[in-house]
């Protein structure tokens, strides 16, 4: 076992038990920091990977972005009208087996599948090759991404406008 | 990679939309009274996609590194979007105005919306797949909500939106499953690994999910839970576009994943899963619309049982039966866009006169009304001569040829039951004794899209024959 090995499995636990805090903490709150540490264990396997810009991404995105806005959205509504928010864990037993029957088939897969294993060298870096698969093989799903989120910015503001 | 006038005429369509998006944001920006601008504005460019897609038909092309294709299909495709889109732009006008949500951004959203069906007809590729859907569900999300101050919109967009993004999860979820086992988002890359692949679990869980999450947005029953809250609670001109264009591109998205699977053995994978679709959605939709009292709810049920119709054709896998829908598809967009026009007119202040019972004697009181709405009516139910009765035609004779007469059997009595809902709406307006019933002012405008959408499905029932033939030449 070397040592990239283990900072798979420690990785690997932050993930899995940060992931079992967030459904079975009873504090949304608490839910939302064990988030993060799911959302930070992703981004070390990321990076385990190779990925390094998808890691920084998922770093940049989600963690310092959608998480905070979680946690404003929690915080905020908790007041607007003086009722605390309800939370429970319900549905244990349904959610159990859609869960056990998808690690099942998730195993299945894994145990069945004929992997390859090939050693290669780490690129240095990805950024570069992303960046020209983006400016040419993906060109105009790129230009449409930006369509994309100028109609989603018209519509969030279109919801929010004032009578 | 080259890219040549040609191919930028190719793919005109897409540019007129993508650059009508952006010329109505500064229209609406700097336009004073942009709201009485832009409807005629979307007019012009919707028509404009709409018949140049009709034009160029013929000129098939891959753009973009075999992200896109033109002509064939997709035009036709276009055409079906554009034209009615444009027709929605035209019930809108007055409608908006009595709905109190007369607003300017309703429109950017409309052809954002379209953009992102076209997107979905023409993709190549399943990671356009998943951007055309975005680019359609999320406007149609906010679509569904625009009318802030009613509280069944507001509900309706949060299902919608809920749900939808629910059904995402599954497209995308599949598209990881093909792409590992594939090793390529390419549909072409897929057809050539094609036999390596097929008997191949992953694959083939990666596909049903797909179909799952596409079942979502076709309204087909086990996943139909939205369609009737979202239906009703929408505004009525976008639930016109929503029950049709929505359909008709997640039916061409379908189309497109299951594309290397027709004509091969391994599709008989996926038919008792189809079928079964099919057959649940046409039975259910048609018994629980005859329960229904609200006009809206009731053509929801109907959409999910013309679902199951259309997915007959899907589930023989045959290239009649892909044309079948098309087809269907056709005919579907303009009988229901033109009942749902109807209904967006007499819809009073406040969802009033939205019960079927409000139509009565709409016969003696509005003759010119009563009458087109009976044409759709007809049409809806499959009576010949009009346009649904040859969708159902075709469809029925795919499902006969692949050796499922079965199926063609549960769609005609599935068409007998619903007959008794969609004719009880003619009888009342014309054979009801007495005087109640509503007095309806009319909007020229709507008026003139649903003339429009009225003389199109007589068109499709006149000539049945060549207009499938235009099809057939392009679907393999």
């Amino acid at each position: 076992m070397n040592i990239y090995d283990l900072i798979f499995y420690l990785f690997a636990t932050i993930t899995v038990l940060s992931a079992l805090a967030v459904v079975s903490t009873k504090n949304i709150i608490y839910s939302a920091y064990n988030l993060m540490l799911t959302f930070f264990g992703v981004a070390g396997l990321y990076v385990l990977l190779g990925a390094d810009f998808l890691a920084i991404v998922q770093l940049i995105v989600y963690v310092g972005g959608i998480l905070i806005l979680i946690l404003f959205g929690v915080m905020l509504t908790n007041k607007v009208n003086g009722m605390p928010i309800h939370t429970e864990v319900t549905n244990i037993i349904p959610a159990s087996i859609t869960i056990g029957l998808f690690a099942g088939i998730v195993l299945a897969f894994f145990m069945n599948t004929n992997w390859k294993s090939v050693t290669t060298e780490f690129p240095a870096t990805t950024i570069q090759s992303l960046g020209k698969l983006l400016m040419n093989e993906y060109i105009l799903i790129f230009e449409l991404l930006g369509v994309l989120l100028l109609i989603a910015l018209i519509g969030a503001a279109s919801i929010a406008r004032k009578q | 990679m080259d890219i040549t006038i040609q191919d930028y005429l190719n793919i005109l369509p897409l540019i007129i939309i993508a650059a009508g998006i952006l010329i109505s944001v500064v229209i609406e920006m700097y336009a004073k009274n942009s709201e009485k601008i832009l409807p005629w504005f979307s007019i012009v460019i919707f028509f404009s996609a709409g018949y140049y897609a009709l034009f160029t038909v013929n000129s098939q092309s891959v753009l973009f590194s075999n992200m896109i294709v033109t002509g064939g299909t997709a035009n036709i495709f276009f055409f079906l979007f554009c034209f009615g889109a444009a027709i929605v732009s035209l019930l809108s006008i007055d409608y908006l105005k009595k709905a109190g949500i007369y607003f300017g951004e309703y429109y950017i959203l409309l052809q954002s919306a379209v953009l992102g069906m076209m997107l979905l007809a023409n993709a190549r590729d399943l990671v356009m797949i998943f951007i055309g859907l975005e680019q359609m569900s999320i406007p149609f999300y906010v679509l569904a909500g625009f009318n802030r101050k009613k509280h069944f919109s507001n509900e309706a967009a949060l299902k919608y939106f809920l749900l939808g993004a629910f059904a995402t999860g599954f497209i995308v979820f599949g598209m990881g499953l093909i792409y590992g086992s594939v090793g390529s988002m390419s549909i072409d890359a897929i057809m050539t690994k094609f036999g390596d692949v097929s008997t191949n679990a992953v694959f083939i869980i990666g596909v049903l999910l797909f179909i799952i999450g596409f079942s979502f947005k076709i309204a087909a029953f086990p996943f139909h839970m939205w369609v009737p809250d979202v239906y009703q609670g929408s505004p009525t001109t976008v639930t016109a576009i929503m029950s049709t264009g929505g359909k008709a591109a997640a039916f061409s998205a379908l189309f497109i994943a299951l594309s290397p699977f027709f004509g091969d053995v391994s599709f008989n994978i996926f038919k008792p899963f189809l079928s079964a679709l099919a057959v649940l959605s046409m039975l259910f939709g048609s018994i629980v619309a005859i329960a229904q009292t609200d006009i809206k709810r009731m053509l929801a049920y109907s959409s999910i049982s013309h679902a199951g119709y259309m997915l007959i054709g899907v589930t023989s896998g045959l290239a009649s039966g892909t044309a079948g829908v098309i087809f269907y598809l056709a005919a579907y967009t303009f009988m229901n866009l033109g009942a749902f026009g109807i209904v967006s007119m007499l819809e009073g202040e406040n969802d009033t006169n939205l019960k079927i019972d409000d139509y009565i004697n709409l016969g003696k009181k509005n003759p010119l009304i009563a009458g087109l709405l009976s044409i759709f009516m007809f049409a809806l139910s499959g009576l010949p001569p009009f346009a649904g009765f040859f969708g159902k035609y075709y469809v029925f004779i795919s499902a006969i040829e692949s050796g499922m007469t079965w199926l063609a059997i549960v769609g005609v009595i599935s068409s007998v039951i619903s007959v008794y809902f969609y004719l009880r709406l003619v009888v009342l307006m014309y054979f009801k004794e007495g005087n109640e019933g509503i007095n309806p002012t009319v909007s020229n405008t709507a008026l003139l899209g649903v003339v429009i959408a009225a003389l199109i499905v007589i068109l499709i029932g006149l000539f049945p024959g060549s207009i499938i033939e235009l099809i057939s030449t392009f679907v393999i």
